[in-house]
């Protein structure tokens, strides 16, 4: 079994009157439990030239659930040194944020499907705001990954 | 204009490799180099009953000067200790239902994901009209026994 930790530290001198300081961690545990997660899809480093949506994980195909119930972790980072290149972050298509460049987020994931005749999935998309080149770097580190088949027709 | 950092610090032995992540971010005003510099403080917020309700409300309440043109941070903690009781977030307008929900009916929320006991998240918000609420539902939350979280917005 294996034990992952997560730490955040946020501080500032000058926001409030008096200096900020929150700390806080967490060991990243499967659901309902208290063992650690054990699978993770490595980090991945990319660079993206189009402002066109992708998917960052293949998360659910049509008449499969292949996450629903467990416990997931995603750490997205916008790599770019431009504070004005961001890329929008979305999950079943509504709005979660931007991250501009140097910016990160963690956050857990569900992965679930939604029950509107929408048919949205629970994919976590990233959509650069630039076409000239964006690096960004992503993970999850989660249990009970279902692979899908070989040649799946996604319908 | 203030100068606010976060340092997420990521180890694990999950691969003979490790993993290792160590980012430092300021938080900065959308397509600009200044801080942000408003803050709803540290707030906490108790639950008595598993009914999904708007934690925080796109251009309302606390948080009424986050729009979808501005930049925000919002950081959320459970700080309760049980590794079976969790708060489900999500995005989009509240329903009333007491059951889980994934969507209300109308497209206009999404669940986003589970915050176990001692769990925290830290993401972007971009606070968008009708579906840019902040939502939470406790799984296991009684009068006699509530379910506590904590949340902050950065903002500008």
């Amino acid at each position: 079994m294996a034990t992952t930790t997560a730490a955040l530290t946020i501080t500032s001198s000058d926001l409030v009157g008096d200096a900020l300081s929150l700390s806080t961690s967490n060991t990243l545990q499967k659901a309902g439990s208290t063992d650690g997660l054990d699978q993770t899809t490595g980090i991945t480093r990319a660079y993206l030239t189009s402002t066109a949506a992708i998917d960052l994980f293949p998360a659910l195909v049509e008449g499969s659930l292949a996450f629903t119930g467990k416990s997931n972790w995603v750490y997205i980072c916008n790599k770019s040194e431009d504070a004005t290149e961001y890329a929008l972050i979305t999950i079943g298509g509504i709005n979660v944020g931007r991250l501009y460049g140097g910016d990160f987020l963690w956050m857990p994931w569900s992965m679930v499907e939604t029950a509107n005749a929408d048919n949205h999935h629970g994919d976590i998309e990233l959509a650069p705001s630039v076409d000239t080149g964006m690096w960004f770097e992503w993970t999850c580190i989660n249990e009970g990954t279902e692979w899908h088949a070989a040649d799946l027709a996604i319908v | 204009m203030a100068t606010i950092t976060a340092a997420l610090n990521v180890g694990s032995d999950i691969t003979d490799y490790g993993i290792t992540i160590n980012k430092s971010m300021t938080m900065k005003k959308a397509d600009n180099t200044a801080g942000l510099e408003l803050t709803t403080g540290l707030a906490k917020r108790s639950f008595a009953a598993n009914t999904q309700v708007d934690l925080l409300t796109a251009g309302s309440g606390i948080a009424a000067d986050v729009t979808a043109s501005k930049a925000a941070k919002v950081y959320i903690k459970n700080v309760g200790t049980s590794a079976t009781d969790y708060f489900t977030i999500g995005f989009g307008n509240a329903s009333t239902s007491t059951t889980e929900t994934v969507s209300n009916g109308d497209a206009t929320a999404f669940q986003l994901g589970r915050l176990y006991g001692g769990d925290w998240m830290l993401i972007p918000w971009l606070a968008v009209g009708t579906t840019g609420d902040i939502t939470i539902m406790p799984s296991n939350a009684t009068a006699a026994d509530p379910m506590h979280v904590e949340y902050m917005v950065f903002f500008e």
